[in-house]
């Protein structure tokens, strides 16, 4: 079963990996820093699963005890769905969020990484800070 | 189990790694994981009643599909996330290149340009310059005919198509006959399609647009004159899509896109699952005009 699942995710990356960049996207650099690195733990209150990029809301409790308003961005959404992304955030949970930070200093980032409170770690960033190509 | 589970979201990480790569729009077909996709050369082609090619099914693009029917998950896994950062349990990682900038260069490196006329080449260097701002498909507008593509699936009955595209739900319908005399002048992104048979080849021609569409990604535009027509070649379970632009105001001469290849999806279960909403909300937070 499980191997079936390993296999279907893999066909879908195959099958995406087949199709021509026939649609424009944005780039990742020019509204994120991807040579660095930010985090939080907050309490995911929206997912949503849109184009061009799938977002998460959270809110983040400071120790003083005010709110402050979170989003990250991934991939986009049909991908994810066919992943089954769409399928284990829950809004009301917390997460630890590792995000490389909007270069517009807004509370935005590009998700790194996702940890469950049960410990999983559900990694969304390719690209590699140590690597100039990168960023 | 601990193991077991480490592995398990080590794969599911890497399966997501690989799909952030992906532009908004990328045909998602359901059923796909279990695809089959039809590489058999000598498959007939089937016929309609009156003797023309049926060009009825569920398309997939790419011309690939050897690879799907059974992958190895564990070695191809390794390969294709090679170039990613190390997930637990994933071993060796080289380090990562670039997507979205090779995909910027790769666009604008094709030798198959439309040509416009010289007094025109300043706006499409703007437009390109600008395609995070201009480019219409970064604002969650329709792509239009014909940077759509070729349909993910088509439905053939009597004198009447339906072509289906996943981005953005989409659909045409096609008629055998002339062109109507109210859609062909109303200038949509789609125009008013008909068509005809020259042999075995179904031509499509589309006139009635309007100009806020692209041809493509590097700031290339069109004018509300525009004439496309497309010709699609059924072989057995391989569908041939090209088209042509015709554009008189603005290109010195008419502009034939490259051609696709698609495979017939075999896979009975399979469908085209419905695209998600699309909500434009990077533009206000870029601070270069880099795009892939």
């Amino acid at each position: 079963m499980r191997h079936r699942l390993y296999g279907s995710l893999l066909v879908i990356a195959m099958l995406v990996a087949l199709v021509a960049p026939a649609f424009a996207h944005h780039a990742l650099q020019a509204e994120y820093d991807t040579t660095k690195r930010g985090g939080f733990t907050g309490t995911l209150t929206k997912f949503a699963l849109i184009n061009p990029h799938v977002r998460w809301y959270f809110d983040v409790k400071s120790p003083d005890g005010s709110i402050t308003k979170w989003e990250v961005t991934g991939a986009g959404a049909g991908p994810l769905r066919q992943s089954g992304m769409s399928r284990i955030f829950k809004v009301g949970d917390t997460y630890k969020v590792t995000y490389a930070p909007a270069r517009d200093g807004s509370h935005l980032g590009r998700v790194v990484d996702f940890t469950f409170a049960d410990g999983r770690v559900v990694t969304l960033f390719h690209e590699d800070p140590n690597n100039p190509n990168d960023n | 189990m601990t193991r077991r589970f480490i592995r398990s979201s080590a794969m599911t990480a890497l399966a997501v790694a690989l799909v952030w790569f992906l532009p908004a729009g990328v045909v998602a077909q359901g059923g796909q994981t279990q695809a089959r996709a039809g590489n058999e050369p000598a498959a007939p082609t089937p016929r309609t009643s009156d003797g023309h090619p049926d060009l009825t099914g569920l398309w997939v693009r790419g011309g690939g599909g050897s690879n799907v029917n059974a992958p190895d998950p564990n070695a191809a896994i390794t390969v294709l996330t090679k170039g990613r950062p190390c997930a637990p349990g994933q071993g060796e990682c080289a380090p990562g290149v670039n997507f979205e900038r090779d995909s910027g260069i790769q666009q604008r490196m094709t030798s198959n340009i439309p040509m416009y006329k010289p007094e025109f080449w300043e706006k499409v260097q703007y437009l390109d310059h600008n395609g995070n701002a201009e480019d219409p498909t970064f604002s969650c507008l329709p792509a239009g005919v014909p940077r759509m593509g070729a349909p993910a699936q088509i439905f053939q009955k009597g004198n009447q198509l339906a072509f289906l595209y996943q981005q953005q739900n989409t659909f045409r319908i096609v008629r055998f006959g002339p062109h109507d005399p109210i859609n062909s002048v109303d200038q949509t992104p789609l125009g008013d399609s008909v068509a005809h048979w020259e042999g075995d080849t179904l031509v499509i021609d589309t006139v009635g647009f309007s100009d806020d569409t692209w041809l493509g990604w590097p700031g290339w535009f069109h004018s509300n004159n525009m004439h496309v027509i497309e010709r699609m070649t059924r072989q057995g379970n391989t569908l041939t899509w090209q088209a042509t632009v015709e554009d008189p105001d603005v290109l010195l001469k008419p502009w034939t896109m490259d051609a696709r290849t698609l495979r017939l999806n075999t896979d009975s279960n399979a469908f085209l699952v419905p695209d998600l909403p699309c909500s434009e909300r990077d533009l206000e937070h870029m601070v270069t005009k880099e795009r892939g």
